[in-house]
């Protein structure tokens, strides 16, 4: 009886575990295995081993490219950057997604699943037109753009132009991870019994107390992979950046995506993905570490 | 679990599998495989738009079969995926560049001339180039230039000059359309210009004279709006640009576009004085090609003056056709800027592909430009 059920439990976990195996694992090893080579001449890879007969093909493995990323700051000085942005996003989008999530939680039902589906619907259209919808409404000549400057200029400040300019790219990216920030907090804030909050009430605590005591350390898991989903995908993210980004905007995404797009620089690229990884496994390593702190310290007081 | 709460946690599922998904270039259909060699099919890969649809319908009337189109929309985006393993097309159309490059690589046919006797319809100052010396895989098909664009009221206006670069990289220009200009975010052809402007070949790699492009790119760049492939076509259609460093064809759309629309200007086009770029694209036959009959048939039908004419009168492409010249419209054939008279000619250079270590510095180079 044991024994089936752990054959039916490895049946339906094998597929899944196939699933990584092939698709997560594999490429993995193939990006940092191509980190090590030399870039063909024309794109690709060089060959591992030369070919017959020509002497003085570079082939094999090599810590080349590792030695051109940390021959001076400039990448470090990218990856900096794309960091700020993507800390910025996350930011800003907790911000935004707090109260509002915590509006959904606390409504009624039918008005609850309303406003979840309204947070949900931009999705039903590319992720790509919605940005270039934003190119639209940021345009120099729309709506928008008319009435701000109009307003602007009655307070005697010169116009100016939204698109093409840092905080373009910061809001595509707060628009774009907006939900991935809502839901989690939503699911979170759903649970908490209101109990708690009447208690604290009738104990005379005031609203933003119960809030601090109560509401904000009952969260923190949801607000922590609020996080964890919004910086990583904003810290990868390159679309954003091409279509409403100036002359200066160009993050990490960018960067690996030219390596192998227009440099035709294999195992540059690698090496980029690479550092971008462990960047983000430090990053979130770091993060659980104080979070799980904070816990301990938490149930002592 | 409750079903609500069912629901919002497959939801974040869902929104995660959309991040991971991200379109990308890459997504593209990579393989095409021919699986019924039965069927007549001719597999072309190509620009985007490069063919048109009444061609098409013709040939395939002609050659009784089918043309099936893949297409991409930079040389090093075609490379890259032939690079990555992308086989069974019979027809390329790259860039010199490029043809160089898939030469090199082993990776094309040499033609067979005899079977293209409309061949000579080309106009020989299109042949014999750098990249392919004697035509012998290569057979020019349509050609670009990369050059500047303008909103005519607006420079008219502000006495701006139309036959210069220096409109783009002097700061006693640039100060009256600040933020209205942008230049393509392509390290080959923006480089290429500045060096250019500067006095150098196109293909200069001397590394003292890139230095000496970066600063002047640099000093540049805070008037810039942005780098831009694709959107400064629009942009400039409806009035936001006024100054564009673009590729023919895009601005031809623009151009056409804002008449369309009935703007209250004119897009104008302009090859500078100091010269400019010339992409010149040619058919090749790749080795791995399975049906060469129907690959001739088709070069020899677009060699044909009214075929080739009729991607002109779509797109506003050069022609290196000397037959289909008297098939081209009017107003496209008078323009100096898709056809060069012979002075302007001997000022367009063709870009060669660079090897990889200056590919490599070339794109540390870029980075710090996007950067500072």
């Amino acid at each position: 009886m044991i024994k089936e059920k752990n054959i039916v439990r490895w049946l339906l976990s094998g597929v899944p575990l196939l699933f990584l195996l092939l698709f997560f694992i594999a490429p993995s090893l193939i990006i940092v295995f191509t980190s090590f080579r030399f870039p063909g001449e024309f794109g690709g890879l060089a060959p591992l081993i030369a070919p017959m007969g020509t002497v003085d093909v570079e082939h094999g493995l090599t810590l080349e490219a590792y030695q051109f990323f940390f021959s001076d700051t400039l990448y470090v000085r990218v990856f900096i950057k794309s960091l700020q942005v993507a800390v910025v996003t996350t930011l800003i989008c907790l911000i935004m997604s707090y109260p509002l999530a915590l509006l959904i939680a606390r409504s009624k039902e039918r008005l609850r699943n309303i406003m979840l589906l309204l947070v949900v619907l931009p999705f039903a259209s590319n992720f790509l037109i919605r940005i270039y919808a934003w190119v639209i409404i940021l345009d120099p000549e729309s709506v928008l753009s008319y009435f701000i400057n109009l307003i602007l200029n009655l307070v005697g400040i010169s116009p100016v132009i939204f698109l093409f300019s840092p905080f373009a790219v910061l809001l595509g990216m707060v628009y774009v991870h907006l939900p991935f920030m809502i839901l989690p907090l939503y699911i979170n804030l759903e649970k908490h019994d209101p109990i708690l909050l009447d208690a604290a009430q009738d104990l005379g605590a005031s609203h933003w107390k119960c809030f601090w005591y109560i509401t904000w350390p009952l969260s923190i898991s949801g607000v922590s992979s609020g996080i964890v989903l919004v910086f990583i995908s904003a810290l990868g993210m390159f679309a954003v950046p091409d279509i409403l980004g100036g002359t200066g905007d160009i993050l990490i995404g960018n960067l690996i995506k030219d390596q192998f797009i227009s440099t035709r620089d294999w195992p540059f690229g690698a090496v980029l993905s690479i550092m971008l990884a462990l960047t983000i496994l430090l990053i979130i390593g770091l993060g659980a570490y104080f979070l799980r702190r904070l816990r301990k310290r938490n149930y002592a007081t | 679990m409750n079903p609500r709460r069912f629901i919002s946690a497959i939801a974040v599922i869902f929104l995660q599998s959309l991040v991971l998904s991200f379109p990308s270039q890459a997504d593209q259909k990579i393989n095409t495989t021919v699986v019924a060699k039965e069927k007549n099919v001719l597999y072309l890969f190509n620009w985007n738009n490069y063919i048109s649809a009444d061609t098409v319908e013709r040939f395939e009337q002609y050659c009784n079969c089918e043309l099936s189109q893949d297409y991409y929309s930079d040389n090093e985006e075609m490379l890259a995926k032939l690079v990555a393993g992308a086989t069974g097309y019979d027809i390329i159309v790259p860039t010199g560049n490029a043809v160089e490059t898939l030469i090199r690589q082993g990776a094309l046919k040499p033609l067979d001339k005899k079977l293209l006797p409309s061949f000579k319809n080309i106009d020989p100052r299109y042949l014999n180039s750098s990249f392919d010396p004697g035509n012998k895989y290569s057979i020019p098909y349509a050609y670009t230039l990369t050059l500047l664009g303008f909103n005519q009221k607006i420079i008219q206006e502000l006495n701006l000059p139309t036959d210069t670069w220096a409109i783009i990289f002097e700061p006693q220009y640039l100060e009256k359309i600040k933020g209205r200009v942008t230049v393509l975010d392509s390290q080959r052809e923006l480089m290429a210009i500045a060096l250019r402007y500067l006095g150098y070949p196109v293909n200069d790699t001397d590394e003292k004279h890139w230095k000496k492009a970066q600063e002047l790119i640099a000093r540049a760049k805070p008037y810039w709006a942005a780098f831009s492939n694709a959107s400064y076509v629009k942009e400039l259609a409806v009035g936001n640009l006024w100054v564009v460093h673009g590729y023919s064809n895009d601005i031809f759309q623009a151009a056409l576009d804002a008449k369309n629309t009935g703007r209250k200007f004119n897009i104008i086009y302009r090859i500078p004085k100091e010269g400019a770029v010339l992409s010149l694209d040619s058919i090749v036959l790749h080795k791995d090609g399975s049906r060469p009959d129907l690959a001739y048939q088709f070069i020899e039908f677009m060699l044909d003056g009214k075929n080739s004419a009729e991607l002109t009168n779509l797109i506003g492409s050069g022609n290196p056709n000397t037959h289909a010249i008297q098939s081209i419209r009017k107003d496209i054939i008078e323009n100096k800027a898709i056809f060069p008279d012979q002075e302007s000619f001997t000022r367009l250079e063709m870009l060669r592909d660079f090897n990889r270590n200056q590919r490599r510095l070339l794109g540390r180079i870029w980075t710090e430009i996007k950067l500072r």
